[in-house]
């Protein structure tokens, strides 16, 4: 093997990683500084109106969501590569040049959004400001270098998957990364059919992050399962499998409770809700899958005789923990409880939806990844069992915290929404308002708020902490 | 060494997932030629000869739009009337039409509507959803908003408040000065009378019809 | 083209009381959901003790029992019904047939 399990030292691909993790963590920051000012207009509309409008922040907040991710996501292929596979990533070179492409291309993307922020109704601005789609606003001068960018990650690791020893997790990553990246040319075109528009739209968002990306998460999970805490491959494997056989499954026709209300035929009705109500299946069996392998290993080492703690590194092992549990509470009740076409009738486009996002994308993904970044960590600094600092622990809770907490306020603003806008009001312009003015959705935008800001501190912890947990002396190295 | 039985038999699942992953994509596949032959826009023949479509044509602008409840589909569906002037006009051509439309929808994308409005019920929350704006009773005859423009239309109203929003505050919320040209207003008005006139299966429910709604106050 | 489905989804409001019944039975249906499986995967493990195991089938009747508390105040259709009632069925036998897949491996594995 090129690099044992937990060792960055000498690996390029591992450095890589590093590279985009730094990155990630950079526009985690500033996904969630967006999201704060955002946080503020429902509470003082006044605030930066006509300066950086609620459009311009939400633009930015959801973009920098999206583009972190896709980042932290292709760093973790990068770091868990070498592991895999027992060599080197094949063509790092064109790996670290896009990197930088990639990460240029945004700089000026946002920048774009910031300075530029609307233009006169052309082809152009769509081409060269944003597309007005939302979470796929990148103009389509950017869409086409995504699309380079991400042709040569897939090339990346299908060229090491290949030469190298093709495991299980390495065999679904390959078939999901290429799912994902073709998906994305579902969103490059225009039509002036808002309902074909719409349509193709859903594909790529729904079968991202409902889909490929649950898929991904599946695969991350199995490798912490092994580097972590030890759990045997062929049992995890065969889990991963089951995983994929379950998400896809339910995940792929599960599009159609986004078709509900946009011109399709009602025929989406059955089909969304048949399968919106197998999607949380999934999502209990890999929640029950980390806890299972947990306890076995650990049982297993007790009965040998070694009571010590099984887990190798504390702090991702948390995230890795709150991404089970995240998944099921964000993406699974979350995503339930509004998903029935007769009750989504009246949630379509409140807060609910809102509530639901943030804590699906929270608990699903940007756990997993924060704990992926912790893995680098201690990869690159040679440590045998990381521990966690009062940082982490800060940064654990609190980000937890604020998002659930954000996660709720928003329930109560939907459900407020729900009761005064939709089921009385009938969704005019009229009860759109008479719905905002309530005290109860005013209160619950004063917590969101508060939320938002204590999950923007515990990133500040985040980032303190993963700047400086590797020099910490309390670590077996 | 036990037996191996087929259920843990990692072979057998991978052969599991590729098939359930298989069999759900080509169901999507065929779904989606299904719905793309059902949701591609009608024609202005089907206007004038009655033929209801999902998503009409872009000649619906000379129509007069309501949404009426359907009493065998249990919902609300857009229904299209008699004639109605549009910008002073009912004889917008096909061309026309769609000229107006490509402008409108390009403009609901150059101006990032959709992060801040919902179109169809998907977007930001932080202003009303646009899916049937122009059937709103306040943008009507009656309507607070046209009054507050001091227009005699629905659709000058609606392009007088896009091209100035600012001067018209509806609430503290207001809506920013886009840049929005006189031009691109009539686009986007175009563009949301087209809109109402999709076929969203009931949803929004008992638009605008806050007397007679059900749980109508 | 495929024919229109005949039943109508949408033909009962939903009555304004009725919302947040259904917003908490649906919620619950997966606590309860995840409480079924949870117990029954630690019971089998030995990570709880065996007599707690009807707490967990208690679970799996309350998962139940909210999933058709929902389904009728949302007066879901035929189809849904059968659909839900499937599922829930469907989900009885699932842990069951996790626990004995997983532990096939273990064995093969350890043994």
């Amino acid at each position: 093997m090129a690099s044992n399990h937990l060792t960055g030292v000498g690996s390029e691909s591992k450095q890589l990683a590093t590279w985009y993790f730094t990155f990630a963590a950079i526009i985690f920051g500033a996904q969630l500084v967006f999201g704060v000012v955002a946080a503020i207009q429902y509470v003082m509309p006044g605030f930066l109106f006509e300066i950086v409008d609620f459009s311009v922040a939400r633009m930015i907040h959801i973009n920098a969501l999206v583009v972190w991710m896709v980042f932290a996501m292709f760093g973790a292929v990068y770091w868990l590569l070498p592991d895999e596979t027992g060599i080197e990533t094949v063509g790092i070179k064109i790996g670290k040049l896009l990197f930088w492409v990639f990460a240029a291309a945004i700089v000026v993307v946002v920048l774009v959004y910031l300075l530029v922020q609307v233009g006169p109704a052309t082809e152009s601005t769509i081409w060269l400001i944003h597309e007005g789609r939302e979470y796929i606003e990148a103009p389509r001068w950017a869409d086409f270098g995504i699309v380079v960018v991400a042709l040569g990650f897939v090339f990346n690791l299908f060229a090491t998957g290949m030469k190298g020893k093709q495991t299980g997790i390495i065999t679904v990553l390959m078939a999901d990364m290429l799912a994902f990246a073709g998906l994305y040319l579902a969103g490059m075109f225009f039509t002036d059919n808002i309902s074909v528009d719409q349509f193709w739209w859903w594909w790529v968002i729904h079968l991202w992050v409902e889909a490929t990306w649950e898929v991904y998460v599946g695969s991350l999970a199995a490798y912490g399962l092994i580097t972590m805490i030890g759990a045997h491959r062929k049992t995890v494997e065969m889990w991963l499998w089951i995983e994929v056989a379950m998400l896809f499954g339910s995940g792929i026709l599960g599009l159609g409770h986004h078709y509900f209300w946009i011109g399709t035929p009602e025929y989406w009705w059955e089909i969304g809700a048949l399968f919106s109500a197998l999607e949380p299946l999934p999502l209990v069996a890999m929640f029950i899958h980390v806890l299972y392998d947990w306890g076995k290993t650990q049982g297993a080492e007790t009965e040998k005789g070694n009571p010590a703690s099984v887990i190798k590194n504390k702090p991702a092992f948390t995230w890795f923990v709150l991404n089970a549990f995240g998944n099921f509470l964000g993406a699974g009740i979350w995503g339930f409880f509004h998903t029935l076409p007769q009750v989504n009738l009246y949630t379509h486009g409140t807060q609910f939806t809102s509530a639901h996002g943030h804590l699906a994308f929270f608990g699903a993904y940007a756990t997993i990844l924060i704990g992926m970044m912790y893995l680098a960590v201690q990869g690159t600094n040679g440590i045998k069992v990381l521990k966690s600092t009062k940082s982490s622990l800060a940064a654990t809770w609190m980000i937890t915290g604020g998002v659930m907490g954000m996660g709720i306020a928003l329930t109560i603003a939907g459900y407020v929404q729900v009761l005064v806008s939709r089921a009385q009001m009938g969704a005019t312009w009229a009860g759109y308002f008479d719905g905002q003015s309530g005290m109860w959705f005013s209160q619950a935008m004063d917590w969101r708020l508060f939320m938002g800001v204590i999950t923007l501190i515990g990133f500040v912890f985040l980032a303190k902490d993963l700047l400086s947990i590797g020099k910490a002396t309390h670590h077996e190295r | 060494m036990a037996k191996r039985s087929v259920w843990s038999d990692n072979r057998f699942w991978q052969r599991s997932a590729a098939w359930v992953t298989g069999f759900a994509s080509i169901l999507l596949i065929w779904l989606t030629f299904d719905t793309s032959a059902q949701i591609s826009m009608g024609t202005d023949a089907d206007l004038q000869n009655g033929v209801t479509k999902r998503v009409p044509a872009p000649t619906v602008i000379n129509y007069k739009i309501t949404y009426e409840m359907d009493t065998t589909r249990g919902h609300e569906v857009p229904v299209i009337g008699e004639k109605e002037m549009f910008f002073g006009r009912d004889d917008w051509s096909e061309e026309e039409a769609a000229e107006l439309l490509h402008l409108g929808k390009l403009g609901s994308q150059a101006k990032n509507c959709m992060n801040c409005h919902t179109l169809l019920g998907n977007g930001a929350y932080y202003a009303p959803d646009l899916t049937k704006a122009w059937l709103d009773p306040a943008w009507g005859p009656e309507g607070s908003l046209q009054s507050m423009t001091g227009k005699n239309t629905k659709e000058e109203a609606m392009a007088e408040f896009l091209q100035h929003p600012s001067q018209y505050p509806t609430h503290a919320r207001m809506m920013p000065d886009l840049g929005i040209t006189a031009d691109e207003a009539q686009g986007l008005v175009a563009f949301l009378k087209h809109m109402s006139s999709i076929d969203t299966n009931g949803f929004p429910r008992n638009f605008g019809k806050i007397k007679g709604a059900v749980h109508g106050k | 083209m495929l024919a229109p489905i005949n039943e109508s989804v949408m033909i009962t409001e939903i009555a304004l009381d009725d919302f947040l019944p259904i917003f908490i039975s649906s919620s619950l249906v997966l606590v309860f959901g995840a409480v079924y499986a949870i117990v029954f995967t630690f019971v089998k493990v030995g990570a709880l003790k065996p007599w707690l195991m009807p707490f967990g089938y208690l679970g799996w009747v309350l998962t139940a029992y909210c999933l058709y508390l929902m389904g009728s105040l949302m007066h879901v259709g035929e189809f849904t019904q059968k659909a839900l009632i499937v599922t829930m069925i469907g989900y009885l036998f699932l842990p069951h047939a996790i626990y004995y897949m997983v532990d096939k491996v273990h064995q093969e594995n350890e043994h």
